[in-house]
């Protein structure tokens, strides 16, 4: 026979029990409500963009030779390697588009990288202005159009639009999926360092070459 | 740039007469009318790519396959060669067959003919493309200087820009002298007859930037119309014969101004 006292202890064990798994069970709903209010269930907020700012692209024209001033409204991002290469990027896409003046077919993410350095330094003369050196996907460069005119545009355009909205770059150079390439595709010479701005006509002592 | 310097250091142009290796390239010569001192004057013609680079393909506007870069650049070269020898000129071509041949080796061969050239030289380097309109003329985008006995080879042609740019208005106003269908079609709808449309531009150029002579880069393109359509095709026989004489032309007017201000005006010598 089971003593008197044991009943005792075991039925208040048993409503202790219940006791606790309820309370376990409010506060396991108190903290699942705490963890919804804290939560932001507003819709989610667009990604911050960069304000569009006025932009000054050269664009080339297979027909005479020659590149046009183009004025475009483009986010440009503040950092100076970023505004480079959505430069690039956008004048890329403008040959991309049909009836383009210079056609040039189009590849996702053509510009790779643009990296801007202090330009080296000449025979006994300071460093002046900065040096970006293009990198372009490799999938650009092997659909480009072959023939000097067509890549010189092409490499001359990009050397023009840099200056023109970073006045600061002085020297470009290219590179094609992070690699030193000797020709854009068959007859542009690649592996030149190219002049811009008040540059144009000059040389560099290395044999650089200039963009005309 | 490390790699240039140091090749820079090493390659150098001898302008002065030095024999320079020829390497495997081919070498053509047509004629040779110079006695121990070499020919008077002389024309190197170098067709763009061949071998295993083909260059662009040309005269596909049409829906059709076209033709390698390569072939036609050769079959141009062969036809101003045999233009060029019937008027008595000694001719040098780069390669004879389609042959792979490095920008450096081009160089080469241009800069040892035109080393014993006492009486002056032209080169030319033939390309075509699909891009553009008309003939595209260029011209080292090297700037002029540079003088001397020895040049750092890869902007040897630096000495002989002033030169290299008077050879291409020679050439743009022999091609002003043509008449092919289309030529006058600039600025209009119609494919009218006319002069063959030029451009003329500087640019950076394996090979020719290391050439000791008066150089040009003579690239032929579709002629197009005002809508950009094209009306005659790079593969045109008349278009190639007009191409070629006016070619031949230029020459005989480069080699005729040299004979008369005299082989400093246009010659080998920087």
């Amino acid at each position: 026979m089971i003593p008197r006292y044991q009943k005792i202890v075991v039925l208040v064990l048993l409503v202790v029990s219940i006791g606790m798994a309820a309370v376990l069970v409010r506060l396991r709903e108190r903290a699942h409500d705490r963890l919804l209010k804290g939560e932001d269930l507003a819709p989610t907020t667009a990604p911050a963009v960069a304000p569009a700012e006025q932009a000054t692209l050269l664009v080339a024209n297979d027909m005479d030779g020659a590149m046009a001033t183009e004025a475009q409204s483009l986010p440009l991002p503040k950092d100076s390697e970023a505004r480079a290469r959505a430069l690039v990027e956008r004048l890329l896409e403008l040959y991309a588009e049909p009836g383009s003046t210079h056609p040039v077919p189009g590849v996702p993410r053509a510009v790779l990288q643009v990296f801007l350095l202090a330009a080296p330094e000449g025979k006994g003369a300071p460093s002046a202005g900065q040096l970006a050196v293009v990198d372009l996907a490799g999938g650009f460069a092997d659909g480009h159009p072959s023939g000097i005119l067509t890549e010189a545009l092409t490499v001359e355009s990009i050397c023009a639009t840099l200056h023109a909205n970073l006045p600061q770059i002085a020297e470009v150079r290219f590179l094609v999926d992070g690699q030193p390439r000797a020709t854009l595709a068959g007859h542009a010479d690649l592996t030149r360092t190219y002049l811009t701005g008040d540059a144009v006509g000059g040389s560099q002592p290395d044999g650089s070459a200039t963009t005309p | 740039m490390a790699w240039s310097l140091s090749r820079n250091a090493r390659l150098f142009a001898l302008a002065g007469g030095a024999a320079l290796s020829l390497g495997n390239a081919r070498l053509g010569l047509s004629q040779t009318n110079g006695g121990p001192a070499g020919p008077r004057f002389v024309v190197v013609l170098d067709a763009a790519h061949g071998g295993e680079d083909g260059g662009g393909q040309v005269g596909a506007s049409g829906g059709g396959t076209g033709e390698a870069e390569k072939t036609l650049t050769l079959a141009l070269s062969v036809r101003l060669r045999s233009l060029l020898t019937a008027r008595g000129f000694t001719v040098i071509t780069t390669r004879e067959g389609n042959v792979n041949l490095t920008a450096d080796a081009r160089a080469q061969t241009a800069n040892h003919a035109t080393a014993s050239a006492v009486g002056g030289s032209a080169c030319i380097s033939l390309h075509a493309s699909e891009a553009g309109t008309g003939v595209h003329i260029f011209v080292s985008s090297l700037a002029p200087g540079g003088t001397g006995r020895f040049l750092p080879w890869k902007t040897a042609q630096s000495a002989f820009i002033p030169r290299s740019l008077r050879l291409a208005g020679t050439v743009n106003s022999a091609l002003e002298h043509t008449t092919v269908a289309g030529g006058g079609a600039i600025g209009a709808a119609g494919a009218d007859s006319g002069p063959i449309p030029a451009t003329l531009g500087r640019a950076a150029l394996p090979g020719v930037d290391s050439m000791t002579c008066p150089a040009v880069a003579v690239e032929m393109a579709p002629i197009r119309g005002a809508d950009r359509r094209v009306v005659t095709e790079v593969t045109d026989p008349e278009y190639q014969t007009q191409f070629v004489e006016a070619l031949a032309s230029a020459l005989l007017a480069w080699k005729t101004d040299l004979e008369t201000d005299g082989p400093r005006a246009g010659g080998s010598q920087p």
